[in-house]
């Protein structure tokens, strides 16, 4: 593997130096991180899953299953803009107050309803997505906005009253297109003066929520050069992904109530259960201590339920019917109204030498955020930042982004959170630049592409000051190599007919564990007389497993079995503080925190084994529910302990541990994924053989969990490549109503899929994790366009990839 | 108006509005297994079986099913003794958020009923109603096969994937038949 080692100019030679100065190569772990396989009591075994056996009894309780518990409950229907944009006049809602059994109606006049702005997007404070939304709103912006709400004893009575209101609006011109949303005299969205945006380079006239850029070396001088010289090529690409549903299992749902000590507490699918009670504390102006937000199972998040969709809606329904009132949302309303994906534009530029090695690339993504901003500049930095690391031995790079809106739903957080958009880009563009100079894709990126030791400059390109995140651990050669024997990647056999041609295509992937330097994990943990633990853990564990990681981490510190920690679910009343599950920050980040809590534990242990067997702390290790002494092999259980530390005649003090974690650090996972198609020439029908996903995510702490999260994002990740995504009519009404409309895999269409996993050692990480949870969805994409390509020649930048379009640009050829 | 029906082996009177679902009267009388994901049928997340069949209780009204044979996951096996379809989800960790896993299982339950040994495309023919967003469908597949196997007698272990319930294998990659490799 050869990288470009040209000298680098002075002056950056030395700014580079002091970064690589601060990030040392040399990391101090922690003792005991590092632990041979069968070293490992539970960590990197296939635990099941500590919700399993309820999931599989139906008695797993998601918001929606505690309306129960709240005989007086009532439920709302949300009355939503039917027009682009525009301004709602007046709304008669008499005959809907009229009908029986409605206790009230709600309209941005409501006192009960907040009249100031504020973010949905459920980030750290302050949030960086500007406060443009408002809880109901009078001038609408996409078909889907809420202007006014219905709360009655049941839900048909809700809905039929929500039917009678009479809407008048005054209708805009629309705008649908990021192109034509910034070109001259398009309709203006957003008014300045309504928003409160702190992201740069908004441009509301331009209908431009922010826009940032980045340059490392001098990308201008390097196209330059290319000009003068035979032996420089330069490639340009273009790409462009649609809007994409997470279709949460679970629809959004909130029941929210005052309780007996009049405080507001709120049961919600949320991903995000503390940011929420602190934005509903600033957009209520109640105090923080009388919110609180419990978190039940969740039917799943991706980046859906990083934020406040039905909350304040329905605190404020609460409080205008005064009772618990539940806000449960259509599936409909998922597809349109609630978060998507967001669609975007990339174009990329490159310079390249003969020999493949990469001098520039120049990075444009314009991405559209719908009707509102939630997580505009973030995302569509993120489509840069993320994907442009595999390559940050490139000498100039340079990246800018563009977040637009226009009159279409709001784009939001979505597991990938832009890298997707992005990795389509680069990855497509890498089998370009490989085709171009007639290389193999595999050998160009092996010469360009980042390896542990490295410093990575680029995921720090649109930072104001250098920035640079150590590469402590990278498993992507023995990715491509694991990948590349499973796909059959040397000897793919051409089909007989003449029409059918098959190849292999793959792509690179790599993303973060944790946003760096910007999350706070912390957990408690304390023991019962038997030994048994209870781990409280702001961990926001949406489905993939993340308290029984919880469990297996505390579990490998205390010598003890999974299922002797106990974890509680997140609320924020019990748990303590998370920034919540976004961002692949769990396992790495409260994960962290879990181990050190349950050291501190660990050393209670120690103290009370001391004295009951009268050795020196210094002697013990822990081994199956006891303390044992290295020295002398005696040893006392931890039911022993438990009594003695909370009934002895010596010392009582009850054994719990405590910790929090943050870090600078952001160990970026890697993967490889390879796909196995073939493609008819004469109808451009493709049929997908095998998707193969390599990944490595440092060590794998529950394989099964590991393998579960790579299928799920391989089947999402196919749905980007080949799915419809969500479409329109002219006047912007969405035409997916329903899953029956929108191209979902089914058992019968998904196709076969094999997951690798390489282990690495993160030494950052608890017991060597990085994160996985994101990464997987980012391959499909680039790697079945480069197929497609490799088999019959056509490149279909533009998602979804579909028979049509290869039909069509095999008859344009 | 009232229904009388069978549910999970009991006969039982529900009271319900004539506008109700099975899926209202369900969730309405405890029976919250069942989950509502979408009202369409489209999603099979509330999936319970009528008469033998499986059928998505969003969009079947109550009105059809005066003297219906009802089940719901509720009537299966309880967390201290599994039913064997039950078991295999667990084993196989065919299952992540869990909402969709109450009616894929029914449907499961149903196919494996009246066809004991599918193979893959007969499985998948089977739960292609029935939609799983967390999974890629890989797991569960493995799963209903796994079930199959030991509802078939033949083995206590996964056929493919799948291990022991008691399995204390040391963190390999088990092979098939939850041999530590």
């Amino acid at each position: 593997m050869s990288k470009t080692d040209e000298p680098k100019p002075e002056a950056e030679a030395d700014d580079t130096s002091s970064v690589e100065d601060a990030n040392p190569v040399e990391w101090d772990e922690a003792p005991n991180n590092r632990k041979a396989p069968d070293e490992r009591r539970t960590v990197s075994h296939r635990e099941e899953k500590s919700d399993a056996k309820k999931i599989v009894t139906g008695e797993a309780k998601y918001a929606a299953d505690y309306a129960r518990e709240f005989p007086d409950l009532a439920e709302a229907k949300i009355v939503r803009s039917d027009i682009a944009h525009g301004v709602v006049t007046d709304i008669d809602t008499s005959a809907a107050e009229a009908m029986d059994d409605v206790y009230a109606v709600l309209t941005p006049d409501s006192p009960e309803v907040p009249n100031k702005p504020y973010t949905s997007a459920g980030q750290s404070y302050p949030e960086p997505s500007p406060w443009d939304l408002r809880v109901l709103r009078r001038k609408v912006r996409f078909v889907g906005d809420p202007i006014a709400a219905v709360v009655a004893e049941d839900k048909d009575t809700a809905s039929k009253a929500a039917r009678k209101l009479d809407v008048t609006y005054e209708e805009y011109d629309a705008v649908f297109d990021t192109a034509e949303a910034m070109a001259p005299g398009a309709p203006q969205i957003h008014d300045a003066d309504d928003v409160e945006n702190h992201q740069p380079g908004a441009e509301y006239e331009r209908n431009v929520e922010a826009n940032m850029a980045g340059e490392i070396g001098d990308v201008d001088a390097a196209f330059a050069e290319a000009e003068e010289r035979d032996d420089l090529t330069v490639i340009e690409t273009e790409w462009e992904t649609p809007y994409q549903s997470h279709c949460v299992p679970e629809p959004h749902t909130t029941i929210a109530h005052r309780d007996e000590d009049n405080r507001y507490h709120l049961i919600s699918s949320t991903q995000v259960p503390y940011h929420t009670r602190r934005q509903l504390s600033h957009l209520f102006d109640v105090p923080i201590r009388d919110i609180q937000v419990s978190k039940p199972r969740i039917g799943a998040g991706f980046g859906s339920k990083q934020g406040m969709i039905t909350e304040p809606i329905t605190m404020a329904l609460a409080e205008a019917a005064d009772r618990p009132v539940m806000v449960e949302t259509t599936r409909r309303e998922q597809f349109h109204a609630v978060r998507n994906r967001r669609p975007a534009r990339v174009t990329l530029r490159s310079v390249v030498t003969e020999d493949g090695d990469l001098r520039a690339l120049d990075m444009d993504a314009v991405t559209n955020s719908g009707a509102y901003g939630p997580h505009g500049m973030t995302v569509a930095s993120a489509v840069g930042k993320k994907p442009l690391p595999l390559y940050t031995h490139t000498p100039n790079i340079r990246f800018e982004m563009t977040a637009v809106h226009t009159n279409l739903p709001i784009a939001g957080a979505y597991r990938g959170y832009g890298a997707p958009q992005g990795h389509l880009a680069v990855e497509g563009h890498m089998d370009e630049i490989a085709h171009e100079l007639d290389l193999d894709p595999i050998e160009l990126r092996s010469r360009n592409v980042v390896s542990e030791g490295d410093l990575d400059v680029a995921s720090g390109i649109l930072k104001d000051k250098e920035y640079g995140r150590r590469i402590r651990s990278c498993g992507l050669e023995e990715c491509i190599a694991e990948g590349r024997a499973a796909i059959g990647w040397d000897d793919v056999e051409q089909p007989d007919a003449d029409h059918l041609h098959r190849a292999c295509g793959m792509a690179l992937t790599i993303q973060s564990s944790g946003v760096p330097g910007d999350e706070l994990g912390a957990a408690h943990i304390k023991m019962n007389e038997d030994g048994s633990f209870i781990l409280q853990t702001g961990a926001v564990d949406i489905g993939p497993g993340a308290d029984t990681v919880m469990a297996q981490i505390a579990a490998e510190v205390l010598g003890v079995s999974p299922e002797d920690v106990l974890v509680q679910p997140s609320d924020t009343d019990i748990s303590p503080f998370d920034h919540g599950a976004y961002a692949s920050s769990t396992t790495y980040i409260t994960g962290q925190a879990v181990k050190k809590a349950a050291e501190d534990a660990r050393e209670m242990l120690f103290e009370f084994a001391s004295r009951m067997l009268d050795e020196p702390e210094s002697a013990f290790t822990v081994d199956d529910e006891a303390i044992v002494s290295e020295a002398t092999g005696q040893s006392v259980s931890l039911e022993d302990i438990g009594y003695e530390s909370m009934y002895g005649d010596e010392v009582r003090a009850h054994v719990m541990g405590e910790a929090s974690h943050c870090t600078e650090e952001s160990p970026p996972p890697f993967g490889a994924q390879f796909v196995d198609v073939t493609v008819n020439e004469a109808t451009g029908e493709f049929e997908m053989h095998d998707m193969v996903y390599a990944v490595d995510c440092g060590v794998a702490l529950n394989p099964d969990l590991v393998e579960g999260q790579i299928e799920g994002a391989m089947h999402m990740s196919y749905e980007l490549a080949t799915g419809d995504g969500i479409t329109f009519d002219a006047d912007g009404r969405p035409e997916t109503l329903g899953f029956r409309d929108y191209d979902m895999p089914t058992t019968a269409d998904q196709p076969p899929m094999t997951s690798i996993i390489v282990e690495t050692h993160e030494p950052t990480g608890p017991f060597g994790a990085k994160s996985v949870a994101e990464i997987p969805v980012n391959g499909i994409p680039p790697a079945l366009s480069n197929a497609v390509r490799r088999a019959v020649g056509v490149r279909i930048g533009d998602l979804p990839i579909t028979p049509e379009k290869i039909k069509s640009a095999l008859d344009d050829d | 108006m009232e229904i009388e029906l069978t549910l999970n082996d009991d006969d039982v009177t529900f009271e319900a509005a004539r506008s109700d679902t099975l899926l209202d009267v369900l969730r309405d009388n405890g029976y919250t297994g069942a989950k509502r994901g979408c009202d369409t049928g489209d999603c099979g997340f509330c999936t319970v079986i009528v008469d033998d069949e499986p059928v998505k209780s969003c969009i079947r009204p109550i009105s059809q099913l005066d003297g219906a044979e009802v089940e719901t996951i509720e009537n299966l096996g309880t967390q201290d003794d599994l039913d064997p379809v039950q078991s295999a989800f667990v084993d196989n960790a065919a299952l992540q958020c869990g909402f969709c896993i109450p009616g894929m299982i029914m449907r499961s339950k149903v196919l494996l009923e009246e066809n004991p040994a599918p193979d893959e495309a007969e499985i998948r023919d089977a739960l292609s109603e029935n939609l799983c967003r967390c999974t890629g469908y890989e797991k569960i597949i493995d799963a209903v096969q796994d079930a199959s196997t030991r509802m078939g007698g033949e083995a206590d272990v996964a056929a493919d994937g799948g291990r022991l319930p008691d399995d204390t294998c040391g963190g390999c990659d088990c092979l098939d038949g939850g041999v530590d490799g």
